[in-house]
Parts: structure tokens; sequence; C-alpha cells
């Protein structure tokens, strides 16, 4: 706990330029994203999210989380969602164009970054010892924003790569005791099911069984029960919270 | 008494029945059941001698001794005992009920063209029954929920380089490695992570290959058996490579 604390201080500390810059890179991407989704712009932004992955991968755990256990499986597994991205760039598999769906939710997720160091700020911390936009979760819910806000299909690799990311975050709420990691799980679980959704529905014309009604109560249900372990783990929460 | 023309047609239907059955999971003395059967509904007698990719097929009017043989091809297909059940009662239909040739094509196009499981179904049970063998060993719930998600984006992985045509040796190579890799998070957490990874890629266990090469072997179908059995042992060396991948990076705290 306190090495995993230590670890962030030390990045933190030495990257905040770099995160200030990149998190203006994110805003200028987004504002062109929305107001002129031009090819270049698009191309621009696959490739700042494959940056970014490869950041976490590279600086984040190989540099400055060297002292965390396994922090090499780790930054494996965004070494890979990077590479995801920049297939995806090659193939031309995500579109990035507005999907005009979610205009309130995905807003929100894409702004979670910035209300990750808030949140922190309001549980006590103070900087260098807290979260910031650029790190694992951040932009886990930032690329679940952005999915969510622009491709109209979606990589469901890359989906379930955050979506296994959220529910260890929730493990993490449960046995580190990081309650910021609430905002990745809370915005997952929806997030999951619209993806799934929109996935079972964009193969509609698809002759398959069962029919799309029972696969909805299924996601649903699957859902269900993640917000039930969520549930389960934030009053777990509480308790730590009344022992400290 | 049947016309060249009419033992030509009666081949080329059984020939692809044949070929479908083995290519989706039946084991060959069964195959070569219903293959005679539907033979036998038509009147005429069927031969079937079956290798790994291809299958002879010989159709000899027993009236006028006249033979027509073809070699084909079996084609890779997703396993369904569903469609395996089914096709098996049709050559009892049209044994029980006398179909003509025509009447078992359009059944069996029905057959075939029923619609399969929804992908994502398929991914979400998946998940399930692979998160149930690793309480089944012994793992608690934490472990339970990481190898759930692992094994979503391990099949999911699947899932995308089967459609993309990749080798399948290579398939579960990668397969393995990401749903072990995806099941490493469990080492971070006090929890029964040990289990959670050694069950993370079962759901790659190439179970129906196994049992059909038995099958075959005891059945007297020696060289598909041994055939099949190769082909699963291969498949199992290469969960094995990709879980060995994940556990030499783990190496200090697992090996």
């Amino acid at each position: 706990m306190e090495t995993f604390w230590k670890t962030i201080a030390a990045y933190n500390a030495a990257t905040w330029p770099v995160q200030l810059g990149l998190t203006l890179v994110a805003v200028v991407l987004l504002y062109g994203l929305y107001r002129r989704p031009t090819p270049a712009v698009r191309v621009a932004m696959k490739l700042f999210m494959a940056f970014l992955n490869f950041w976490i991968a590279g600086v984040y755990y190989m540099v400055y989380c060297r002292p965390r256990e396994y922090h090499g499986m780790l930054a494996l597994f965004w070494a890979i969602m990077g590479g995801i991205w920049i297939y995806d760039l090659c193939v031309k598999h995500a579109s990035l164009e507005r999907t005009g769906r979610h205009n309130a939710f995905a807003p929100l997720l894409l702004a979670m970054p910035l209300l990750y160091p808030l949140c922190s700020l309001a549980l006590g911390r103070e900087f260098p010892m807290m979260t910031m936009p650029v790190m694992p979760c951040s932009v886990a819910v930032f690329t679940i924003g952005l999915m969510l806000a622009f491709s109209e299909r979606v990589n469901i690799v890359l989906v379930l790569f955050l979506c296994h990311w959220a529910l260890i975050g929730l493990s993490k709420v449960y046995f580190f005791g990081i309650p910021e990691d609430y905002l990745l799980a809370c915005s997952t679980v929806p997030a999951l099911y619209i993806f799934f959704r929109e996935y079972v529905r964009s193969n509609a014309e698809r002759p398959t069984k069962p029919s799309g009604r029972v696969l909805d109560v299924l996601l649903i249900v699957v859902c269900f029960l993640v917000g039930i372990f969520f549930t389960f783990t934030l009053l777990h929460q509480f308790n730590l919270f009344s022992d400290i | 008494m049947k016309t060249k023309r009419e033992l030509t047609d009666i081949l080329g239907f059984v020939a692809e029945y044949a070929t479908y059955q083995l290519g989706s999971g039946v084991h060959t003395s069964r195959v070569v059941r219903n293959a005679r059967r539907i033979g036998e509904a038509l009147g005429v007698d069927v031969r079937l001698s079956s290798f790994q990719k291809s299958t002879i097929l010989t159709v000899l009017d027993s009236e006028t001794g006249e033979a027509e043989t073809r070699v084909v091809a079996i084609p890779a297909l997703p396993i369904s005992f569903e469609r395996n059940s089914d096709l098996s009662a049709l050559s009892w239909d049209a044994l029980d009920e006398a179909l003509p040739l025509d009447e078992i094509r359009r059944r069996y196009r029905a057959l075939v063209e029923k619609p399969r499981m929804d992908p994502i179904f398929t991914l979400l049970v998946v998940g399930l029954a692979n998160a149930s063998f690793c309480r089944l060993f012994g793992g608690d719930w934490t472990a339970v929920g990481i190898v759930f998600t692992a094994t979503l984006v391990g099949f999911a992985v699947k899932q995308r380089m089967t459609a993309h045509g990749i080798n399948h040796f290579l398939v579960f190579v990668a397969s393995a490695f990401v749903a072990s890799l995806c099941a490493t998070a469990a080492l971070r957490f006090d929890c029964t992570a040990e289990i959670a990874l050694a069950t993370s890629p079962l759901f790659l266990v190439p179970g129906v290959p196994l049992i059909n090469g038995v099958i075959d072997i005891v059945e007297g179908h020696v060289l598909i058996g041994v055939s099949r059995l190769v082909n699963a042992m291969l498949l199992v060396v290469c969960i094995a490579v990709g879980l060995s991948a994940t556990l030499l990076m783990v190496k200090d705290s697992l090996l």
C-alpha cells in the first residue's frame, strides 16, 4: 500500500509537466473530433491513444512503478492495448466519427480524468501523492468515453481489456482501499452494457440465437451481478473507513 | 436400378453430408453409420474411409454393380452438438419415411442454415463456464471474478483471430497467453492466484477432438483417431506454450 502511493508520488513529481501537456493535447484532439473530425484528426487521435497506452506501459509501469511487484505484467497489458490502437489505425477498424449517441454519458467519461485529481483532493490527499489525469485508470475511463462518443463499431477486444482492468479496479478498492477507482468502476458497468448491446444490435441482421431480447436480458443480469459486487466492495470500503 | 446421373447426385449429397459432420466434431463411426443409413434409404450402398483432412466415398448400386468414388476435403466448421444430433436424426427420417433425395437435401439445407449461437452469448457463457472451473478447483471469489474477465479477453482474442483466418495453433498460443496474462492480476491480491492462473486457459482445452480421437481408435478407425489425437495434443502444447510464456514472466514467485 505504501509502495503503491510512493510510486505514484514519484511518477507525478517527475512527469506533471508532461501530464499537463498530454491533457492539453487530448483536449485539442477532442475539440477537433467534435468540431471538425477530418481524417487527419482521427488518425492523430488514434496515434495519441496508442502513445498514451505505451506511455503508461513504458514510463508509468516500467520506470516509476518498478518497485511494485509484477509491474512488467501490467506494462505488457498496456503495451498490448497500445498495439491494438496501432492495429486499429492500420486496418481502419474504428472510424472515430461522432455517433451522436450517449451525449451526456460520454462527455462525462471524457471529463473523468480531470475529476480524478479533484476526487483525490476531496479525499484529503496532496500533490504528488494523488491520482492525476495520465494514470492507468483515468486513461482507461477516457478510452471508454472516447469509444462511446466516437466509435460506430467498437473493437470488442479492446473493450474487454478495459472491462478486465475496471474489474481489477473494483478488487483494488476492496483490497487496497483506493476509492478513486470507483469512478472507473461506476462508468464501466453501464458502458460495458452499452458496448455489448450495440455490438449485438450491429449484428442483428445475422441469423443467430438466442434472440436479441434474450441477450439483452442476459447482459442486464451480468451487469447487475457486477453491480452487486460493486455494492459489496462499497460497503466493505465503508467498514474500512470506520476501522480507520 | 440407378442411372449414372442419379448415382453421382447421391454421391454428391452423401459426400457433403458426411464431410459436414466430420468437420463439426462427430466421431467417424457415427458418420459412417449415418451415411450408410442415408444410402440405404436411397437404395445404394455407401462405403466411407476417412482421414484427418479428406474422405474417400464410394456409392455402389448393388443391383447393377456400378460404383462412383470421390475424394472430398473435410471443411473446418464450428462444433455444434445440436446440429450433429439433427443430422443424425435426418438419416433416420430418410430411412423411416423413405424420403427421396430432393426432400432429404431440402431438409439438410434447412438444418445447416439454422441460426448459430451468437458470438457474444458464446463469449459470456464460456466466461461463466471457465469461472466455474476456477471455483470447482478451489478458487475464491476474487479469483473467480478475475478468471471470468480473463476468459472474456482470451476468448475474444480467439474469436477475432479465428475470424481473420489466422493459423489455429497461433490462435491457441495467443489466446492462452492473453488469458493467463490477464489472470496474473490475481497475483497482486490476497487470493488463490495460482488457481486463477492455472484455470484461465482451460476454455481452450480441445475436449471434442480428444474424445473423438479415443472413440475412433477404440472403434477401429485408427488412422483418423491417431490424427485427431495428435492434432489435439498439438493444441494442448500450444496452450502450454502460451501459459508458459506468462509463467516465465512471473517466475520469481511461481516457478
